[in-house]
């Protein structure tokens, strides 16, 4: 385990690297002058000349990466142009509603792949929860989203359709609402908090759903007809033991895989999920950056991301080896 | 204690629904050991699937007639009641003990699963002769051996105390060396607890060392029934004489082929008022097509359904009479040579920055084969001989030494799994014509040969336009070998090809690979772990052990003398047919 982790740490490392080269490139190449946007398209040239001679955006490129790269290495991820923050700080502070919500979104889509492939496993009409998925499947998120809003929240009430929480001003140790309300004793928190993650978490759920549903399902048809399930029946061993005990464990491995995947690709649908449900986390935060041409607000957000892609593919891979030990790290 | 009426089990295979079992009898007495023999196809396994009640939900079985055991009625039994017959009265030990552990349990969790405590599952690891029984227990079915997960799932199942084991071949997927072991394992426990044990094979040697009777099967229906000894020594059924006359040992006559008493199978009909080996058997009449025999009650207590059986002893002494071998063709050149072949593969990694472990696979192995001739190869697996075939073929790269073929032409390979070497999707003339199409032949030069070719090694021409699938697993076999000489190749070289097959199919393709490689004059390199089949088809045996060739010569001379620990070890594995003189 423990070189894993060094080797998977090093590789973070490396592809943080090549990444931040990636984004260091496109802010050089992108004609937009970043002290001409910080000061504005009325001051006169030479502040802007001040301004770029300060930033050392007339250094040699290499030597402005070099910079660039010991800023990184701080965690100093730039500054916004729109807020005028540290981009480091409005991850910070805009991040946990984001993995709040991608969390209650794993846990529900994962729970709704239970259900989907269980129904296909022992239902009668496997065929038409087949053609259901499908459909599902290819309804696209922002129509989701906007529907999901329209009627549970604009036309029936049953769930708040914008923002974290109604309590005005409300801020928690961890930043994570749910476990904050818990942390202060505050179930109405708690509460609240998550009446206001169901809609944006069902509309990310949908595609995890899907995916790591007929991935389950085919993982576990197939689990279920091999040798040692049949020794298993032989023993006289029930059917759910059977299913719990040797087909579920032996089927986690490509579901697993699914998972990860879909939880490292969800970025592109929180921008759309967090701007239909106001939902103030990063997502909306990019939405915002993209709208005032905000570069290295986008580019910093994209680094973050990037990261949380590695460490998610890195926890599948720990997982999948807990599951099955003939998968050595 | 259980008894067997009237059995009739049909299974639905791509929608279709075919007879399996076709009213099957049989009763077994406490401790009793019954043999059930019959070539694949012939319902053998489904008995004892059926028996457990573990018949696939897929193929959507229908079954009618009776199994009871103790107080339970199988057939139609309730699940529940099901569960309880499996964990108490009826357990299995399966062919393929390789995918039979879940692969994510403990071994000694999946022992205690039903019911053993800790200080059992330790207590019967050891009875089954596992070395460290705690270390076992803790360990995952990946990292045991073949023959030592046979041995857990028989300590699982011999621990219920079952009153009947199912041994579906618990042997043919092991190493030779350890089949002898775990059969006497089987037989000692369940002499201990007075199990009974259903034994499932299609050798009759290896029922004959076992069993107190056997049942032979064909097409779902039984053949002969009767005390194992008295019918290795005389049988009264037809297919029975051609299984005897058709298997092979270390003393069957090297000079002369194999006798076969069945023609190639087709599809065998089953259902029908009609005898249904008819297609097969050499001593037909017409009687046989128009009424189904019963399965006759004999003077000497055996039963068999035959309305012919007085000529069976006739056809037993006509089939010693297999034609000689062809005269070989060939010269003093050699059709392979190989030089100081040394082969490792890499391993994993050890440590973070360690070197890769390598595996030697090959050290200096040095092999002739002249044309004409043929050398089998023989060892445990592990021991190297398929990456020596692979390399000969130049399949895989050598990392040292020097392979040369006769006139540089490559060699022809033929697998052990025909069914997966061919292509599914393309007749089996493409496939064969496939190989013509660089010599530019005209269209029905390249028909004209690919006749031939199918002549050549026994299947009907008109067979060029069927697929793969079309066909049996024995023509499969022969189309791949009809494909390896239709150019007429130099060297053949044969991966385990015949130890997937039944008796008769063996040696049948025995014949033929024997046959072809005189007349063509063909070098042949025949990779086997089955000492008697080497004998027969060889020229000269070579032994490999941990990628050394330890020994090479005459095979007479190997076998009755052999000199590496080994080669001891492979001779005393080759089963035997105990009886007294059978030819009489």
């Amino acid at each position: 385990m423990a070189p894993y982790l060094i080797k998977r740490i090093a590789g973070l490392a490396a592809v943080l690297l090549v990444m931040s080269f990636i984004v260091f490139c496109l802010q050089s190449i992108i004609p937009a002058d970043p002290a001409r946007s910080l000061v504005g398209p009325s001051a006169p040239q030479e502040t802007v000349e001040r301004l770029r001679e300060e930033m050392g955006l007339n250094d040699p490129l290499l030597v402005q990466y070099g910079h660039f790269v010991s800023r990184l290495v701080e965690g100093d991820l730039g500054t916004s142009i729109r807020t005028r923050q540290p981009i480091a700080e409005d991850v910070l502070r805009y991040g946990p509603a984001t993995l709040e919500l991608i969390l209650a979104a794993m846990v529900l889509g994962t729970a709704l792949a239970f259900i989907l492939a269980f129904a296909q496993a022992t239902l009668a009409r496997s065929g038409a929860i087949r053609v259901g998925m499908l459909t599902l499947g290819s309804v696209p998120i922002f129509l989701t989203a906007l529907l999901l809003a329209y009627f549970l929240w604009f036309k029936l009430g049953w769930f708040p359709g914008s923002g974290r929480i109604d309590i005005r001003r409300f801020s928690g140790p961890t930043g994570f609402f749910v476990l904050d309300g818990l942390l202060l004793g505050r179930p109405e928190v708690t509460l609240g908090a998550l009446r206001h993650l169901f809609l944006p978490a069902l509309a990310l759920s949908v595609p995890i759903a899907i995916s790591v549903g007929r991935s389950l399902s085919s993982a576990l048809v197939d689990v279920m007809r091999q040798p040692y399930i049949r020794t298993a029946r032989g023993k006289g061993l029930s059917a759910g033991h059977i299913f719990l005990r040797h087909g579920l464990r032996n089927a986690a491995s490509a579901p697993l895989a699914m998972l990860g995947l879909q939880v490292g690709l969800m970025f592109g649908n929180l921008l759309i999920v967090e701007r239909v449900f106001a939902w103030p986390g990063l997502g909306l935060y990019t939405v915002q950056s993209f709208a005032t041409s905000d570069l290295p607000a986008i580019l910093g957000v994209a680094l973050v991301f990037g990261a949380f892609y590695i460490l998610v593919t890195m926890l599948v891979e720990i997982a999948q080896s807990l599951a099955d030990p003939r998968i050595a790290l | 204690m259980l008894s067997i009426r009237g059995l009739h089990v049909r299974l639905s295979r791509d929608g279709r629904a075919n007879t399996v079992l076709d009213g099957v009898d049989l009763d077994l007495a406490p401790g009793e050991v019954v043999a059930l023999v019959g070539e694949s196809g012939s319902g053998k396994s489904t008995i004892g699937l059926a028996l457990q009640g573990l018949l696939p939900a897929e193929s959507q079985p229908e079954i009618s007639g009776s199994i009871r055991l103790s107080k339970h009625e199988i057939v139609g039994a309730k699940a529940g009641e099901l569960r309880q017959v499996r964990r108490d009265l009826i357990r299995s030990v399966p062919q393929d003990p390789m995918g039979a552990l879940n692969p994510t349990m403990s071994i000694g969790r999946q022992m205690a699963e039903t019911g053993l405590s800790p200080a059992e599952v330790l207590d019967w690891l050891g009875r089954v002769g596992l070395p460290d029984p705690r270390r076992i227990a803790a360990d995952m079915p990946h990292r045991l051996s073949g023959g030592q997960r046979q041995r857990v799932l028989i300590a699982m199942s011999m621990a219920a105390k079952p009153r009947v084991l199912v041994a579906d071949e618990p042997t043919t997927a092991l190493d030779v060396t350890v089949q002898a072991q775990i059969l006497t394992l089987l037989t000692d426990l369940a002499r201990e607890q007075g199990t009974a044990i259903l034994f499932i094979t299609h050798d009759l040697a290896v029922a004959a060392e076992l069993s107190n009777r056997v049942m032979v099967l064909f097409g779902g229906r039984v053949a002969e029934l009767g005390e194992t000894r008295a019918v290795v020594k005389a049988p009264a059924h037809p297919y029975a004489a051609g299984l005897l006359s058709a298997r092979f040992d270390l003393s069957s006559d090297r000079g002369r082929q194999l006798s076969t008493l069945s023609t190639e199978r087709g599809r065998t009909r089953i259902e029908g008022p009609h005898c249904n080996y008819v297609a097969r058997c050499p001593i037909s009449t017409p009687e046989c097509s128009q009424r189904r025999p019963d399965l006759a009650l004999r003077e000497d207590g055996r039963r068999a359904a035959c309305f012919n059986s007085d000529k069976v002893p006739d056809l037993l002494s006509s089939a010693r009479a297999a034609p000689a071998w062809p005269e070989a063709i060939g010269g003093n050149a050699n059709a392979l040579e190989l030089f100081r072949i040394h082969k490792s593969f890499a391993g994993r990694r050890k440590g973070l920055f360690g070197a890769k472990a390598r595996t030697r696979v090959l050290s200096g192995v040095d092999l002739r084969i002249g044309l004409g001739e043929c050398v089998a190869l023989v060892g445990e697996s592990g021991s190297g001989k398929s990456t020596l075939l692979r390399i000969a073929a130049g399949l895989v790269e050598q990392d040292e030494g020097d392979v040369s073929w006769f006139g540089g032409i490559p060699p022809q390979v033929v697998f052990q799994d025909a069914v997966a070497a061919l292509t599914p999707w393309l007749t089996v003339g493409e496939q064969i014509g496939d190989r013509l199409r660089p010599l530019n032949v005209s269209k029905a030069e390249q028909q004209r040969r690919v006749a031939e070719a199918l002549e050549l090694v026994g299947i009907d021409p008109a067979l060029s336009g069927a697929l793969p699938a079309e066909l049996s697993g024995g023509q499969c076999q022969r189309v791949t070998v009809a494909r390896a000489v239709v150019v007429p190749p130099k060297l053949l070289l044969c991966d385990e090809p015949i130890s997937a097959m039944d008796v008769s199919l063996a040696a049948q393709t025995l014949n033929l690979l024997g046959t072809l490689r005189r007349q063509m004059g063909m070098g042949m390199l025949f990779v086997t772990h089955d000492l008697a089949a080497a004998r027969l088809i060889a020229d000269r045996i070579a032994v490999l052990e941990k990628g050394q060739l330890v020994e090479i010569g005459e095979p007479d001379q190997i076998i009755s003398d052999p000199q590496a620990p080994y080669t001891r070890t492979l001779v005393s594995a080759v089963p035997r047919l105990v009886t007294e003189e059978a030819s009489a």
